[in-house]
């Protein structure tokens, strides 16, 4: 409990806008994953231009994170391949430009105390994500698929 | 400090530390990430020559599978300036001529000379990538110009052979514990380099044939080819036993017979 007001306290400190907490919430170091809402709440501000630089500044960071933080890296994964699928226009030639961040974490590894390989999660999630950005024909059905499952979205 | 400003020179010096262990992956990634966001890897190569190499074989040894990576996985400019620094990557494999104390010489004059191989490649054939990763227009290409495509096919499978003699070698240095992580973490650029080119000489052979349909023509490189295929399916399963491997990168399955001329999927 005490490490979730730690991170309160941290945003208020850094003045991080609400996009970036959103975000850092999303990718804390908690050890269950980033519920369908917030992940919702985030591809729907990635649709205005202030929000989606910033969202994807701190994924930049939380990506290239330290392997202590491997959970901040793999849940940026998540976050990202959400947004590559639901998120705006914008989500996809991002993600293409810095598709080398994303490669190179497929071979991500880290041993904690105990000497156990934490890195698996992060190098399938890399994987999985590099195999989506490089097949355009998918990502254009996923993509399309999402949309007319969805309400129309605000612009 | 955000990943742009990053310390080159200690990246670099960590990633070839004298520990016997795998290049740390982070720092080589650190490595690859920075020739990406600067479009340049002039300062990586000029922080690898003035590590003083000479004097431990581990981490020459290491300083040679990073090396390999950045410039498999490294912006384009890496290969460029691996070609440039081909020299110094020669006068790297004299350093410990046939042997030296921890048996890490024969892999290193090895190493050197697959590099030097692989370099001179890319300098002779441009549009490939430093992984070989399949790209339609290279064999459409080889099929607007059979001659230069042939020429291709010859000098890839000549890489791959060298390759396998690589790897052979690794195979026969490896001994059971720990300490033979850092010889085998050097399997880890190989495999990923050996499929690409597999996938790049049956895509081209087969769009040749389709081509030209002289099959007399392309009979003997076929025939190379399969063995080629028995011996990369071999490698393949000697990599599968070793669990280092197999939970790190994803180890291609190859059919047992060798594929056929005709296209099929994939």
């Amino acid at each position: 409990m005490s490490k979730s007001l730690i991170r309160k306290a941290k945003n208020v400190v850094n003045g991080y806008s609400s996009t970036q907490v959103l975000l850092r919430e999303a990718t804390s170091n908690d050890s269950d994953g980033p519920s369908v809402e917030l992940l919702d709440e985030i591809a729907e501000r990635s649709w205005d231009n202030v929000s989606f630089f910033e969202v994807m500044d701190m994924l930049d960071k939380r990506l290239n994170d330290k392997g202590k933080n491997w959970r901040h890296v793999a849940k940026s994964l998540t976050v990202l391949d959400y947004l590559v699928r639901c998120g705006s226009d914008h989500c996809v030639p991002w993600a293409k430009e810095n598709l080398y961040i994303i490669k190179t974490l497929r071979e991500f590894i880290h041993e904690d105390e105990m000497g156990v390989d934490q890195g698996q999660i992060v190098r399938v999630k890399a994987r999985e994500l590099t195999a989506l950005l490089l097949d355009d024909e998918r990502l254009q059905e996923e993509r399309s698929l999402r949309r007319q499952n969805r309400r129309p979205r605000r612009r | 400090m955000s990943r742009f400003d990053l310390d080159v020179e200690r990246t670099v010096r960590k990633a070839c530390s004298y520990e016997e262990t795998a290049p740390k992956r982070k720092h080589v990634r650190a490595c690859i990430v920075y020739t990406w966001d600067h479009k340049s890897s002039r300062a990586i190569f000029n922080a690898f020559k003035v590590q003083p190499l000479a004097q431990d074989e581990i981490s020459l040894f290491k300083a040679l599978i990073s090396l390999h990576k950045i410039l498999q996985e490294g912006h384009p400019s890496a290969i460029v300036e691996g070609i440039r620094n081909r020299e110094w990557l020669e006068s790297l494999g004299r350093i410990y001529p046939g042997g030296g104390g921890s048996g890490y010489g024969h892999l290193i004059e090895e190493y050197v000379n697959f590099l030097l191989q692989k370099l001179k490649f890319h300098r002779v054939h441009h549009g490939f990538n430093g992984t070989f990763e399949y790209e339609e227009y290279m064999s459409l290409v080889t099929t607007s110009n059979p001659d230069e495509g042939y020429e291709a096919i010859l000098d890839l499978m000549d890489l791959q052979d060298t390759i396998d003699k690589f790897g052979r070698l690794i195979f026969s240095s490896i001994s059971s514990g720990r300490r033979s992580e850092c010889k085998i973490s050097a399997l880890v650029p190989l495999v990923s380099e050996t499929y690409g080119i597999y996938k790049f000489i049956m895509s081209m052979i087969r769009a040749l044939h389709n081509q030209t349909g002289e099959d007399d023509a392309l009979k003997p490189l076929y025939d190379r080819f399969c063995e080629e295929h028995y011996r990369l399916f071999e490698l393949y399963a000697d990599c599968s036993a070793i669990k280092y491997l197999t939970s790190l990168i994803k180890i291609p399955k190859l059919p047992s017979s060798a594929p056929t001329l005709e296209a099929s999927e994939g």
